[in-house]
C-alpha cells in the first residue's frame, strides 16, 4: 500500500467517504465531516503510524487532504 | 483463558469517584427508551440477549482489589441472566417516572458481578420499552444511543423483515487499543509536557465559583491559608436536584448559525458563556478553570465499541476584560484543540501533577462547574419507527460528585436542552436561574456584537 493509500484509509476510519473515493482538495471538516476532536485524534494517528512528530502551529493550518499528505511528505524526509 | 485488563483513564475516572465518595450510586447511569406501540416482549428479550452478546462492554465485570487497591477488567463470554418484565401502565406516567428513578438510584455492590441490568417495561399511555441501568465505568451516554439504536434494528429485523444491523466494533479490540496507545511512552511525555507546559506558564490554577468569591474565601479561612486557590469539594451530601431549561429553535438557530460562520464549536461558545459568568461574579477575575467533558469516539470503531470513553479535561484560559468575544472565543477554541490532541492522557496525572507542584490539600477542587455538550439526542434512529412516537428519558443517579454538572443537548424540535445538575448541599434552584439567565445574556450579546469586549458584555448583561 503506498503512503497515499495507507494515509486515506485512516481518513476513512473518521468519516464516510471510502478511500478510493477521496480527492485529494478535499476539505476535512466541510467535506469530510470531522469535528475538531475528530481531527486531532486523527493526527495522533497519524504520529503513531507513520512515526512522525506533528508541530501543532502547522497542523491548525491544515485544511485539505492534499495539505496533510504534504505535511507528512515533509516530515518524513526530515526524519 | 480469560484475558485481565487494567482500567483506561475514562474507566478509573468513575471509579476513583466511587473510592472517593464511598458509594457506588455516583457511578450509575440510567435510561428508559420506549415506544407508543404494542411491543412483542418475547422477541424483545430475545432481541436484548442478543445485545448483550453483540455489546460486549455490557459483560464487563471488575475483579476485587488486590493488595495494591488495583482492580482489573474482564469480559464474561456469555449472559445467561433472564431479562424481567415490569408492568407500570397502571401509573400515571409521572408514578412512573419516579419509580424508575428509584431503580436509578440503586446501586451495583460487589466484585466480580454484573454491572449491567436490562428490564422491559410497560409504561402508561401505551408506552413500551426498556430500562437500563448499568455503572459507568462500562458505558457512557453516547455508548448508550448506540446500544439503543442497534437493539431496535435488531428488534425491527426481526419483527418487519428490515436490514439486520451493521457489526459492532469488538469491544476487547478497542480496549486494547486504547490501552497500548495509553501506554505509548512518546506520547505519554508528549502528553505530559503539554500539561506541564501550562502550569509552566500560567502558574497554579484559581477557584472561581458560581456563587462568587465568598466560596473561596471561606475555604481559605479553613484552611488557615489566606493564599489557598482551590475550594473545599462536598464528599457527604451528594444529593443533587436538576433543573432544566429550554432554549427556543428560534435563538438555538441562531447560535448554531454564528458557530458555522465562525468556524467555531459549540462546547466552545458554551464554555465562553459559562467562564464569562464566572468572571463576572467572581470580581472580573480572568484566569478560569472548567470541566469539559470529551466523548473521545471520533473513528467508526471508537463510535460503535460502547465502554466508557468520555473523560473530563480542564479547560483553562485566562482572558482579560479588554479581549473581544471572538478573539475569546478562538482563544477557547485554540485551547480545546490542544486539549483534543492530547486527549489520550490521564488526566488524573494532570492533577497529581498540580498537587506535587502546589501542594494542594485533599478532597479540594479548581472548579466549580462541569460541561458535557451532547450532539446526539436519545432518539431511535430507524425507519420503521419514524412515525411512532417515543418516550425516552435519562434519570440522574442522584449523588453528584460535582458541585454543578450542565449538559447540553438539541432536542428532535431544533431546540436545545441545559440541564443543570446541582448539589443541594450549597446551591439552590435560584443558583442555576441566574447562571441560565446570564450565560443566554452573555452569548446572545457576544454573538450580536462578537467586537464588544468581554468587559464590556460583563458590565452590560
Amino acid at each position: 500500500m503506498t503512503n497515499e493509500m495507507q494515509f486515506k484509509t485512516i481518513v476513512a476510519q473518521y468519516c464516510e467517504v471510502k478511500p478510493e473515493d477521496m480527492k485529494n482538495d478535499m476539505r476535512f471538516r466541510e467535506d469530510l465531516g470531522f469535528s475538531s476532536l475528530d481531527f486531532m485524534s486523527f493526527l495522533g494517528e497519524l504520529e503513531d503510524t507513520f512515526d512522525v512528530e506533528l508541530e501543532e502551529e502547522d497542523v491548525l493550518k491544515v485544511l485539505t487532504i492534499e495539505e496533510a499528505l504534504e505535511m507528512m511528505e515533509k516530515l518524513q524526509q526530515e526524519a | 483463558m480469560r484475558d485481565y485488563y487494567p482500567l483506561t483513564a475514562a474507566q478509573k475516572m468513575h471509579h476513583n469517584w466511587i473510592q472517593d465518595y464511598k458509594t457506588q450510586q455516583v457511578s450509575g447511569v440510567s435510561v428508559v427508551a420506549s415506544l407508543k406501540a404494542a411491543l412483542d416482549f418475547g422477541l424483545l428479550k430475545k432481541c436484548i440477549q442478543l445485545e448483550f452478546a453483540r455489546y460486549g462492554c455490557m459483560r464487563v465485570r471488575f475483579t476485587k482489589p488486590d493488595e495494591k487497591g488495583q482492580v482489573k477488567q474482564y469480559i464474561v463470554e456469555k449472559e445467561t441472566r433472564d431479562i424481567p418484565l415490569k408492568d407500570l401502565s397502571g401509573m400515571s406516567m409521572g408514578e412512573a417516572d419516579n419509580l424508575m428513578q428509584q431503580w436509578a438510584y440503586e446501586t451495583f455492590d460487589g466484585d466480580d458481578i454484573p454491572l449491567c441490568d436490562v428490564t422491559m417495561v410497560k409504561l402508561p399511555e401505551g408506552f413500551n420499552g426498556f430500562f437500563i441501568h448499568m455503572d459507568h465505568r462500562l458505558i457512557d451516554s453516547c455508548g448508550l444511543v448506540v446500544m439503543i439504536n442497534d437493539l431496535m434494528q435488531l428488534y425491527t429485523h426481526y419483527r418487519f423483515g428490515s436490514e439486520f444491523p451493521k457489526d459492532l466494533a469488538d469491544f476487547e479490540m478497542v480496549l486494547e487499543k486504547d490501552l497500548k496507545k495509553a501506554n505509548n511512552e512518546k506520547r505519554l511525555a508528549k502528553d505530559k509536557k503539554f500539561w506541564d507546559d501550562q502550569l509552566d506558564a500560567l502558574g497554579e490554577p484559581l477557584y472561581s465559583d458560581i456563587q462568587g468569591l465568598s466560596v473561596l474565601e471561606e475555604a481559605r479561612e479553613r484552611h488557615g491559608n489566606k493564599n489557598l486557590r482551590a475550594a473545599d469539594i462536598e464528599l457527604k451530601d451528594l444529593f443533587v436536584e436538576v433543573k432544566d431549561y429550554y432554549l427556543e429553535p428560534e435563538p438555538t438557530k441562531n447560535l448554531i448559525a454564528f458557530c458555522m460562520n465562525h468556524q467555531l464549536s459549540m462546547t466552545n461558545l458554551l464554555l465562553l458563556g459559562i467562564r464569562t459568568y464566572l468572571s463576572k461574579v467572581n470580581d472580573g477575575q480572568e484566569d478560569i478553570t472548567i470541566q469539559n467533558f470529551i466523548s473521545r469516539r471520533s473513528t467508526h470503531d471508537e463510535w460503535t465499541s460502547g465502554g466508557s470513553r468520555t473523560i473530563m479535561f480542564p479547560c483553562r484560559t485566562v482572558i482579560p476584560a479588554d479581549m473581544e468575544f471572538m478573539a475569546a472565543a478562538y482563544e477557547i477554541q485554540n485551547v480545546q484543540n490542544r486539549i483534543y490532541m492530547h486527549s489520550n492522557y490521564d488526566p488524573a496525572l494532570i492533577m497529581d501533577e498540580i498537587r506535587k507542584r502546589y501542594h494542594t490539600p485533599e478532597h479540594t477542587a479548581y472548579e466549580s462547574c462541569y460541561l458535557t455538550y451532547q450532539p446526539l439526542p436519545v432518539k431511535m434512529d430507524n425507519p420503521h419507527l419514524e412515525q411512532i412516537p417515543q418516550h425516552s428519558k435519562w434519570f440522574a443517579n442522584g449523588a453528584a460528585t460535582k458541585k454543578m454538572y450542565l449538559t447540553v443537548s438539541h432536542t428532535e424540535y431544533g431546540g436545545m436542552n441545559f440541564s443543570y445538575h446541582y448539589q443541594t448541599a450549597h446551591l439552590q434552584e435560584h443558583d442555576m436561574e441566574l447562571l441560565y439567565y446570564y450565560m443566554m445574556r452573555i452569548l446572545f450579546k457576544g454573538i450580536a456584537e462578537p467586537d464588544m469586549t468581554i468587559g464590556e458584555i460583563m458590565a452590560q448583561v
